[in-house]
């Protein structure tokens, strides 16, 4: 408990969080990042690897990690596991094909013992588009209701249009700060 | 052991006249030899049980390895007798003592030699392959449904699968092609497209598929022209067929073809486990392979009446094309170019197309 003390403490005095972005490829982690933090995001590419970004929102600095979601590298997803306080899971509504793909890559990453004590956002993404499936829907799909071992919310948003982008994070700053930063 | 003869030698001679200081100061240096010596001892015990540790966590490692995944075959070996509810259930179980193994090996990586892990992770993978074909052979319908497609689906029931329909007789001038196996996918929603159709010339007009999500699946021979802007485009398990398509505002899926030929303007293309492809594309973003070997590309080159209007409506830019800027995910050395793409040289590009 010492150890746990001292943690906390340190970290409520850098007010710091590290944000894992992860989900299927095409899911749109890039788009939001670039979004959130303001950049154009006409011309993003598939992330071959990882982006970093560092960057203040209501006296938090938040390291944003977004990982590439293709195939080959999700494997590689475990090596960003570590001291990780949220997890940002990234849906593409409107890709029907692959929720199942989805549903199993979520609930495996939950089984993850480093990912433990993160809370989890999903962003149910590109709502703007015309075929896409409301936030209820990929809630069922994902089964979200099953999961008792972390805390949860979905949110529905548009990395185009920026729509929901802040509430889901604010929502998740809110969690974790209730977490690490209330009184020991 | 030389320290302790001498420290039971000197104590016992001394036995009867030794003076206080003496007594006090030989011991003491003994005493601390002795000392030393234990601790030499200790640390060659711990070196040695440490070894026997890691045997012991690499003895335990495999065997409980080799026993779950025996249990998790015997289990995938019994879906077959099962009733298909059952059969699910088993599956399911499958799957998540899968990934339960998966993550054991994941959790031991750090005192396992290379060669373990490699034993082990093929091992994974072949458990992985047959769980996914038995999913397949149980349970070809997906898990999860879309009311609005039910009756899309039921009626998939009667088309047979387009590997068995393969070798069957073609019938390339059947007129009435669309009873006999071809699915028009236009179950509600936002998707439409065609499914299961072989040796056939297939059309959709710009009204029919504009912001919409096109899918085509189970094609063999197939030409396929969609005179639109979809939103996307999922081109699945398409053989030797040709499909042009107008601007797609945003991905195109490719995913198990081979044999084919693609022509379209997109933003994104992404290209999974294909093989022998030619893509004519233009492509603002970029374009990917995964798991592909064979394919190459060329400058999108095809056109068709209200082509220029399309493009302006897809909100692509016209003046931008990176068709030869491909990353292949399963080659990541930057300064050998992958094995897996190429560029198809001028002199073999296409240039007509109807």
């Amino acid at each position: 408990m010492g150890l746990l003390t001292i943690l906390k403490k340190m970290k409520r005095k850098e007010r710091e969080m590290r944000l894992l972005m992860l989900g299927l490829d095409n899911a749109g982690k890039t788009t939001i990042m670039k979004k959130f933090n303001g950049e154009d995001v006409s011309t993003i590419s598939p992330t071959l690897g990882f982006n970093i970004k560092t960057l203040e929102h209501r006296g938090f600095k938040l390291n944003i990690w977004d990982v590439g979601g293709q195939k080959s590298l999700r494997s590689y997803w475990r090596n960003y596991f570590e001291s990780t306080d949220g997890l940002v899971w990234v849906v593409d509504s409107a890709d029907k094909l692959r929720l199942e793909d989805c549903r199993r890559e979520l609930s495996a990453l939950l089984l993850e013992e480093r990912l433990a004590g993160a809370t989890l956002l999903v962003f149910a993404n590109k709502q703007d588009l015309p075929g896409a499936l409301s936030k209820d829907a990929i809630r069922e799909a994902l089964a979200l209701d099953d999961i008792k071992t972390h805390h949860w919310c979905i949110i529905g948003c548009s990395a185009m249009t920026g729509e929901n982008l802040l509430t889901g994070v604010d929502w998740l700053l809110d969690d974790i700060a209730a977490q690490i930063f209330t009184a020991d | 052991m030389e320290a302790v003869v001498g420290a039971e030698t000197g104590s016992q001679n001394r036995n009867g006249e030794m003076d206080v200081s003496g007594a006090v100061k030989i011991p003491e240096r003994l005493l601390r030899r002795e000392q030393e010596r234990q601790e030499e001892v200790e640390r060659r015990r711990e070196a040695m049980e440490s070894q026997s540790v890691t045997e012991e966590k690499v003895d335990y490692f495999s065997s409980t390895f080799g026993a779950e995944r025996a249990a998790i075959e015997a289990l995938l070996s019994g879906v077959w007798d099962a009733d298909s509810s059952r059969a699910a259930q088993l599956l399911e179980e499958v799957s998540s003592r899968t990934q339960q193994l998966r993550k054991f090996l994941n959790d031991s990586m750090a005192f396992l030699t290379k060669y373990e892990c490699r034993q082990a992770q093929a091992a994974l993978q072949r458990l992985q392959s047959s769980l996914d074909e038995k999913r397949q052979q149980v349970l070809p319908k997906k898990k999860f449904n879309f009311k609005a497609r039910s009756a899309a689906a039921t009626r998939t029931k009667g088309v047979p699968l387009p590997e068995k329909a393969g070798p069957l007789e073609s019938k390339p001038d059947a007129k009435g092609g669309a009873d006999v196996g071809i699915q028009v996918v236009d179950g509600g929603g936002n998707s439409c497209g065609f499914s299961s159709a072989h040796a056939q010339v297939l059309t959709k007009d710009p009204e029919d598929i504009h912001q919409r999500d096109v899918l085509l699946t189970h094609l063999t021979g197939c030409t396929v022209k969609l005179l639109g802007t979809p939103a996307t485009l999922h081109i699945k398990d398409v053989r030797d067929s040709e499909v042009l398509c107008g601007p797609v505002s945003g991905s195109v899926f490719v995913d198990r073809c081979s044999g084919c030929t693609l022509a379209f303007p997109c933003q994104q293309l992404r290209t999974h486990n294909t093989t022998d492809t030619r893509v004519y594309l233009h492509v603002t973003s970029r374009a990917i392979v995964e798991d592909c070997s064979g394919v190459s590309f060329a400058p999108f080159s095809w056109s068709y009446e209200g082509m220029d209007a399309h493009f302006e409506a897809s909100g692509l830019d016209r003046g931008k094309n990176n068709w030869d800027k491909v990353d292949d995910f399963n080659w990541l050395a930057a300064d050998t170019p992958s094995p897996n793409w190429s560029i198809i040289p001028e002199a073999e590009r296409r240039t007509t197309w109807d």
